[in-house]
C-alpha cells in the first residue's frame, strides 16, 4: 500500500468521512477547507499517523503547511517513513 | 423488573483533596445474584465528551449482566463541583476511592462482591495510581478492565497539549509552543488548551503516571486489557505487549488481552459506537 492510500485511510477514519476521501487527490486542500479538520481532529490525525504507521512526530516540525493539502501531508509522512 | 439508573450527588470526603460534591450515576445490577461491583474512571476533556455514549452503553450492559456499576464525574469535569482549572490528579484519585467506598457500603452482598475498576484512556492511569488506596478498603484482590490504556501519562499529556499547537497551526504560531507550555506548568501556572485551563496539579500528576503492576503484586488478581483498532489485520501495539508481559510476569494473576475491531470512538469527529467492544468486555468479566 502506498503512502497516500495509508494516509487517506487514516484521514477517513479520524474525520469520520465515510469513504469521502476516495475522491481526494494530492491537490485536495485540508486545513481550513475540510470542516471536520478541527484542532482535535488534527491531533487525532497526528496520533493516528504515529500509532498506525509507527512514525514519531516532533512537535516543532508541524506547521500549517504540513496540513495544507493531501499532497503536503503525504510528503511529510513519506519523508518520515523514508528516514 | 429492570431497575433504572439513579443519578445523585455524592458529598466529597472532608479529608479529600477537593471538597463539594460529585455527580454520580448508579446502574443497579439486574438479576438475583450480584456478580461484582464496577467503578468507572472516565478520560478527561474532549475524550470524556466523546466517550459518554460508549460509557453509558457499557455501564448498562454490565448492569444487565449482574454487575452494580457506578459512574462518577470527577472533580471539575462539568457535572461535579469545581472548574476544570481546579482539578488535580490527587483529587481524582480521592474521587475514585470515594466512589468505590460508596458502592461497597450499599449492603452486605456489595461488601462481599469483587471490585472491578473499569477505565478508559487516562482513566486507566488514574486507576493504576489509585490501586493502593482502592485496595485498602477491600477484602479481596482488585480486578481491572482497561480500555485503550496508555502505558504512560506523558504521552496522553503530550497529545492533549498538541491541541493548542493544532489550534495555532493556521496562524503559524505553533513552533516552540510545547516548550513554552511545559515551562509555564513547571513554574506553577495553568495553561489554556482548547478552552480547558490545565492546572499544574493535574498536568504533572498525569505526566508522572505509569501503568505499572502494583506493589505488592497481590493487590490485583485479574487484568482484562482491550485495544481497539479499525483494521482487521491489526496486532497488539508493541507498548501494550510490553506492558502485558510485565503484568503477566508479576505474581499469580490472570492477564488477558483483547484486540477489538472498531472505531477510535474517543477521538473520532462523530460520536461512534463500538458494539464489539461492549460485547467482548461484558463477556470477559464473567
Amino acid at each position: 500500500m502506498d503512502t497516500q492510500t495509508k494516509v487517506l485511510r487514516i484521514l477517513d477514519e479520524v474525520l469520520s468521512l465515510n469513504g469521502r476521501s476516495a475522491t481526494f487527490d494530492r491537490s485536495t486542500p485540508l486545513l481550513g477547507a475540510i470542516a471536520e479538520l478541527d484542532s482535535m481532529a488534527v491531533v487525532s490525525l497526528i496520533t493516528g499517523l504515529e500509532e498506525q504507521l509507527g512514525l514519531v512526530v516532533d512537535d516543532d516540525e508541524i506547521d500549517g503547511d504540513t496540513f495544507a493539502t493531501v499532497g503536503s501531508l503525504c510528503d511529510f509522512v513519506a519523508g518520515k517513513l523514508g528516514g | 423488573m429492570k431497575p433504572e439508573p439513579q443519578a445523585f450527588f455524592l458529598p466529597a470526603d472532608p479529608a479529600a483533596a477537593a471538597g463539594g460534591q460529585r455527580f454520580c450515576v448508579h446502574h443497579p445490577a439486574q438479576g438475583e445474584h450480584l456478580r461484582g461491583r464496577i467503578v468507572y474512571a472516565h478520560p478527561f476533556a474532549e475524550e470524556m465528551n466523546k466517550t459518554r455514549r460508549m460509557a453509558a452503553l457499557q455501564a448498562r450492559a454490565f448492569a444487565a449482566a449482574g454487575y452494580s456499576v457506578l459512574q462518577i464525574d470527577l472533580h471539575g469535569c462539568g457535572d461535579s463541583s469545581g472548574d476544570f482549572a481546579d482539578a488535580s490528579w490527587q483529587a481524582w484519585i480521592d474521587d475514585l476511592v470515594a466512589a468505590s467506598s460508596w458502592l461497597r457500603e450499599r449492603d452486605e452482598p456489595h461488601r462481599q462482591a469483587p471490585l472491578w475498576l473499569w477505565g478508559l484512556r487516562s482513566g486507566c492511569l488514574l486507576i493504576s495510581a489509585a490501586l493502593t488506596q482502592l485496595a485498602a478498603g477491600e477484602s479481596q484482590a482488585l480486578k481491572l478492565c482497561l480500555w485503550q490504556p496508555s502505558s504512560a501519562g506523558k504521552l496522553l499529556l503530550q497529545q492533549f497539549m498538541r491541541l493548542r499547537l493544532a489550534a495555532d497551526l493556521a496562524g503559524g504560531q505553533s513552533r516552540g509552543q510545547m516548550e513554552a507550555m511545559r515551562q509555564q506548568l513547571q513554574a506553577g501556572q495553568a495553561v489554556d488548551i482548547a478552552g480547558y485551563l490545565l492546572a499544574p496539579g493535574l498536568a504533572l500528576g498525569l505526566e508522572a503516571a505509569r501503568l505499572l503492576p502494583p506493589e505488592p503484586a497481590t493487590l490485583v488478581d485479574r487484568l482484562e486489557w482491550f485495544e481497539i483498532s479499525s483494521r482487521s489485520d491489526a496486532e497488539l501495539s508493541p507498548v501494550a505487549t510490553q506492558a502485558l508481559a510485565a503484568w503477566s510476569a508479576d505474581g499469580d494473576r490472570r492477564v488477558r488481552s483483547h484486540l477489538i475491531q472498531g472505531p477510535a470512538f474517543w477521538q473520532t469527529s462523530e460520536i461512534e459506537d463500538a458494539p464489539a467492544l461492549i460485547e467482548a468486555s461484558t463477556a470477559a468479566l464473567s
